[in-house]
């Protein structure tokens, strides 16, 4: 299918919002290398999961660089990614491709885009207090190991993992799940 | 006895419109040492020029001052005009009424008219105290010193020799040729290499202006320019090169093999060998390392040419210039550890593909897997950008020969095996050159499929094949290409030797470690060394057709520099005055390492180029820059400042860069306020911190300094450091004495930021109108903070 742009699709300030958007936890020096990706398809060429699925880490910068924004956030394409940073340490350019990845989910989220897996997962997360809670082949493994069944962590106690679903509805994360 | 001239010029109206002629002439009358004034139209036309002559031969005049345009403009003129009057040219000052005056403070002829008369009186103040300076011209031989005997080296060489220069060419490796005598063909024309670079070879070897050292590494250089003495240390061959026939018989009998490294470990040689079939000079050597020392060898060679007892020789050569021709290495592709090379034996570099073109070589011209089965290939991945455009490995920089040299190799192995199939893995073609699209051209035609996508891996299958993983980017698909062969198309990167020979040399290297030119356009051969010249990769990556252009542009500057067998040294140079207490300390600050200890600090004129970087590092205040002293300068500022009304700020400019900008905006008529006058100086990092200081206290307002900016190619980089560090220095001596460290101000220029020079200069004067002028008892509390 051939897609003609035009302005209307480009979103001028995209790249600005996405180094906006993650340069307090990543750094503004680490979200500028979205500038810097010549599309030489190191990452894309490497990417384990890419082997398997639609994945094109190369795409999703450059589709970025070009601000197709609602392009960008409504693919499926980036919620593939296992955050390996296999091609991130092999960037020719030192771009922060992972990193990028992540901040572009964030934006995706803000705008209602979550695949259903990573929605799941924060389902489960809101009920155990754990994205992969403890079961019953873990905990005998620990009591071999002579070590209390279930580890220090919410799963002790109700009063913690109370603790935690507060902080998890007063979060952004609640709502997008619903 | 001064007897100074001051002669004023209307310049046409160019001054005479703005500043009041008459008015400065009566003032000039009255300046201490002037007995002679006269305004003239145009002070440079001839008759101009004879007015000044004859009041020199006829009225005793010995010291001028001329207000005219820009010294930059007519100094040479002027001086000239001294000199054949037989008055020192150095006993001139020209106060600078047009671009630095009338031109910039047109719209106030009052303010104009008062800095004309401030301007002459400076320089009426500096000239009685200039020296009459000698040029020096010294004696400059013909020999040149070439390191490095590939290609680069050997076309120098040649030119050289050619126009009668005296040449030592000196290799490290037993043979000469360089990377270029492993090559098969050249791209695009696809001629022979050995074709083309045995004839200069031969001509080298027989030339009678030529002395070639190989097998030499150099131990040490010494000297400068005009007398470099350099030691070679020559490795023994343990072979009589006179004796030596190259016969072959030694090799026949020797037991020993060991992998070839002119065949890069594709085939074996004995330890007693030639380099290769075509090595020049064509004369065996014996590997100390694998010898066994049997002697078989001695008993074999029936010319006696044998010495096993040969000692390493240390040889001292002159040269009076140095041509650095140190070429490259091909980069080390195991460090790229996706792609196996080293681990994997059907992964292998260029190198390896070139030395299969050729009939002669280890696989005698058949593209085979070399490593392994040694079965004919039939199909070959060729990966681009190996160690270039990488910054995983500090390669940002394009390695330029890749591109053209990886078609080269899919063209040959398609000619050879025409059902092959050749895959070459791309990021961008970049076929720059003469001919070089049409040679892309034809390996499309030829059935070469360029995949554009760089290999983000190589696997192997358990048969032993590597597999190649990229993605093809403009058809969004992901390849996984089993291969019988992949040769990785490795960058340059510089010889090994060559941090050593930096430091020797006193040369810069770049951010690759490839040797940094003076300047990258108008010096693109010479280095920052006089009489160092550069040229083939050592430089820079680039093909043999660059090559060999600058290896002819390298010759060509050295035979500028020797042409008249003399070379004339500017007088601007540091000195060294009696309060030199020996401590040494300035021989670390000289950028040049002009500076050397010899109870006192010593300066090699040859090598200081009068930066002034020194200066501010002596305790004792014993270093200057003549023609531009801290006196001379300081006389300048108390001139200037003495009963001064209103506000002053002292520009000192750099004479290269900032006084050239400040003409510049005098050109384009960008205004800036009258009261901020410039001083001309040999470079801004010669204002010490204690010369700002005495400025201030003299009673100026602000001070300004300013300097080339780093990589303008003008002054050495350092010259910036320190200048900046002075200025850090007085700021903080200034908030000592409770004087605003906002007065003081500094910039770094390119010529043509005229607007943004003015533009700094005028924010500065505004700040320091606005702090006003500066109270007698804080510049008293500066006299003490400066003690």
């Amino acid at each position: 299918m051939t897609t003609v742009l035009t302005l209307q699709d480009i979103a001028p300030d995209f790249v600005k919002e996405v180094i906006h958007q993650g340069s307090d936890v990543f750094g503004k020096d680490s979200m500028d290398t979205i500038n810097d990706c010549i599309q030489c398809g190191m990452c894309s060429g490497g990417c384990p999961s890419g082997r398997h699925i639609a994945l094109l880490t190369r795409e999703l910068i450059r589709l970025t660089q070009l601000g197709l924004k609602q392009e960008v956030l409504a693919s499926e394409n980036m919620w593939y990614c296992t955050t390996c940073y296999l091609c991130q340490e092999r960037c020719p350019r030192r771009v922060k491709t992972t990193d990028i990845i992540r901040v572009l989910r964030n934006l995706a989220v803000r705008e209602g885009h979550l695949s259903e897996a990573h929605r799941k997962i924060l389902e489960i997360f809101e009920k155990h207090g754990h994205a992969i809670p403890i079961n019953e082949e873990v905990k005998a493994q620990r009591r071999r190991l002579a070590l209390s069944e279930v580890p220090p962590t919410v799963q002790v106690s109700d009063e913690y993992l109370e603790e935690v679903r507060r902080l998890f509805t007063s979060s952004l994360l609640a709502e997008v799940i619903r | 006895m001064n007897n100074t001239g001051v002669y004023v010029c209307h310049c046409g109206g160019n001054i005479s419109d703005v500043v009041n002629i008459p008015q400065v002439v009566e003032f000039a009358k009255r300046l201490p040492g002037v007995s002679i004034v006269r305004d003239i139209e145009h002070v440079c036309s001839d008759e101009g020029q004879k007015i000044i002559r004859e009041d020199i031969a006829e009225q005793g005049i010995n010291r001028v001052v001329i207000g005219s345009c820009t010294p930059g403009f007519h100094e040479k003129t002027f001086s000239d005009v001294l000199s054949s009057a037989g008055l020192n040219p150095y006993l001139l000052e020209i106060a600078n009424l047009r671009e630095q005056c009338s031109w910039v403070h047109f719209d106030n002829p009052d303010a104009a008219t008062k800095k004309a008369c401030d301007l002459i009186a400076m320089a009426t103040s500096k000239v009685a105290l200039n020296e009459a300076l000698e040029a020096r011209t010294v004696n400059i031989g013909n020999r040149v010193l070439v390191i490095g005997g590939g290609i680069a080296g050997i076309q120098a060489s040649l030119d050289l020799a050619n126009a009668g220069y005296r040449v030592s060419l000196v290799e490290q490796e037993p043979y000469i040729g360089g990377n270029m005598a492993r090559l098969a063909r050249t791209f695009p024309t696809e001629d022979c290499a050995s074709c083309i670079l045995a004839p200069k070879m031969a001509d080298i070897m027989r030339h009678p202006n030529i002395d070639v050292y190989t097998y030499s590494d150099i131990a040490n250089i010494t000297g400068h320019v005009g007398n470099f003495e350099v030691t070679l240390h020559r490795h023994p061959r343990y072979v009589d090169e006179d004796r030596c026939t190259a016969c072959g018989k030694c090799a026949e009998v020797c037991p020993v093999s060991v992998p070839d490294e002119f065949e890069f470990g594709m085939a074996e040689r004995r330890a007693i060998y030639l380099p290769h079939a075509n090595a020049v000079p064509r004369k065996y050597l014996i590997d100390k390392n694998a010898c066994t020392e049997c002697y078989q060898c001695e008993d074999a060679c029936t010319a006696g040419a044998i010495n096993h007892e040969q000692r390493p020789e240390d040889i001292t050569i002159k040269g009076d210039c140095i041509i650095v021709a140190t070429g490259y290495e091909l980069f080390d592709a195991a460090l790229k550890q996706n792609y196996g090379f080293g681990r994997y034996k059907n992964v292998v570099h260029a190198m390896h593909l070139e030395r299969m073109i050729v009939p002669i070589g280890a696989t005698k011209g058949r593209f085979i897997r070399v490593f392994s089965d040694k079965k004919e290939i039939k199909r070959i991945g060729i990966v681009q950008c190996v160690g270039a455009r990488d910054e995983q490995v500090g390669r940002i920089n394009c390695s330029r020969i890749c591109c053209m040299y990886g078609i080269k190799h899919a063209l040959f192995v398609k000619k050879k095996i025409p059902d092959a199939d050749v895959y070459l893995f791309y990021t961008d073609v970049r076929a720059f050159g003469k001919g070089y699209e049409e040679y892309y051209k034809k390996a499309q035609e030829a059935g070469v499929k360029f995949i554009r996508g760089r290999v983000a891996e190589i696997y192997e299958t358990e048969k032993g094949n590597p597999v190649i993983r990229a993605e093809d980017t403009l058809s969004h698909r992901l390849f996984e290409l089993e291969c019988d062969l992949v040769s990785l198309s490795a960058s340059i990167t510089p010889h090994k030797g060559s941090e050593k020979l930096a430091h020797l040399l006193r040369i810069q290297k770049d951010s690759e470690g490839f040797f940094l030119e003076a300047h990258p356009k108008y010096r693109p051969v010479d280095t920052r060394t006089d009489g160092v010249f550069l040229c083939g990769c050592a430089q820079g990556p680039k093909d043999i057709p660059d090559t060999v252009a600058q290896a002819g542009a390298a010759a060509s500057r050295a035979m500028s520099l020797m042409g008249t067998g003399e070379i004339t040294l500017s007088p601007i140079k540091a000195f060294v005055s009696q309060a030199c207490d020996g401590c040494g300390v300035c021989v670390e600050h000289c950028p040049s390492s002009a500076i050397s200890l010899n109870g006192n600090a010593l300066i090699n004129e040859m090598l200081c180029d009068g930066c002034g970087a020194c200066i501010s590092s002596c305790p004792q205040d014993a270093l200057g820059i003549r023609h531009f002293t801290t006196e001379q300068i300081m006389a300048m500022v108390a001139t200037l400042l003495q009963n001064k009304k209103g506000v002053r700020v002292v520009a000192f400019a750099d004479k290269t860069t900032t006084y050239r900008v400040l003409d510049s905006a005098g050109q384009q008529r960008i205004q800036y306020p009258p009261d901020i006058y410039s001083i001309r100086v040999a470079d801004a990092s010669q204002i010490t911190p204690k010369m700002i200081l005495e400025t201030f206290r003299l009673g100026a307002d602000g001070v300004f300094l300013g300097e080339p900016e780093a990589g303008s190619g003008i002054h050495h980089p350092k010259t910036i450091e320190v200048m900046v560090e002075n200025v850090k220095k007085a700021k903080k001596m200034l908030e000592d004495a409770g004087i605003e460290p906002e007065r003081l101000d500094y910039g770094l220029y390119i010529t043509v930021w005229a607007q943004k020079l003015a533009g700094q200069l005028k924010a500065l004067e505004k700040r320091v109108g606005e702090l006003g002028e500066l109270p007698e008892e804080r510049i008293a509390r500066l006299m003490e903070v400066s003690q």
